[in-house]
């Protein structure tokens, strides 16, 4: 059974290799997703890191993280953010990232928590 | 509305993150190794007070890491006021 209307927003701040919170994340959007939940995921502050190009996890002997997010959209996962902020930080551009996102200032990130029904931190 | 759970001392990119996501009209809730947050006369506690949210503390977590006497403006909750929170704010987000 659907949530119907009901929008949940996926908040994912922690690095993609540092722990196993990243597959978790990203595990937990595509099972909703298959279950017909609409996702939207937001990466912020070190979640950024996600979005790094030229990601290469068989190198550690783990899924690439970055071929996995590029996979998304297949799961009807298309509205992907991005805190801005962080990724000037880290000196991410757009053209860069692995899945096309769209960049957002900290106000502009308040009102995507508020108008979400359902957050998840990862 | 957001009720924010900060379970992350001061200093960490939690604590950072969850501040800069702080709307008018949230609450923040410090738990685990968030009631540091709310040691009084400390740039982490001066930066939750600037803060729009409504502040509470866990009284259980705050006694055990030796927090007595937060600030006024920092609500001490017990467990069941926790819940109650999660019942009027209609979402939450855990930061960690």
């Amino acid at each position: 059974m659907t949530d119907a209307g009901r929008n949940t927003l996926i908040v994912i701040r922690h690095t993609p290799y540092g722990s196993s919170l990243a597959r978790a994340a990203l595990d937990a959007a595509m099972a909703m997703a298959a279950f017909e939940q609409a996702i939207d995921i937001l990466f912020l502050g070190d979640g950024v890191l996600h979005l790094m190009p030229d990601q290469d996890g068989a190198a550690i002997g783990v899924n690439n993280v970055s071929k996995l997010l590029a996979s998304l959209p297949l799961y009807d996962i298309d509205s992907v953010y991005v805190d801005a902020a962080s990724a000037a930080k880290y000196r991410l551009a757009t053209s860069d990232t692995p899945i096309a996102g769209q960049f957002l200032d900290q106000a502009q990130i308040q009102q995507l928590l508020s108008r979400n029904d359902h957050l998840l931190g990862f | 509305m957001v009720l924010h759970t900060l379970n992350a001392p001061p200093d960490s990119t939690a604590f950072n993150d969850c501040l800069a996501a702080i709307a008018p009209g949230d609450a923040l809730l410090l738990l685990g190794d968030g009631v540091y947050c709310a040691l009084t006369a400390t740039p982490a506690c001066d930066a939750i007070l600037r803060c729009s949210a409504q502040l509470y503390v866990l009284d259980k977590d705050a006694r055990a890491a030796g927090i007595i006497g937060p600030p006024d403006t920092v609500t001490v909750t017990d467990m069941p006021g926790f819940v109650a929170l999660t019942a009027r704010y209609p979402r939450q987000l855990a930061w960690y």
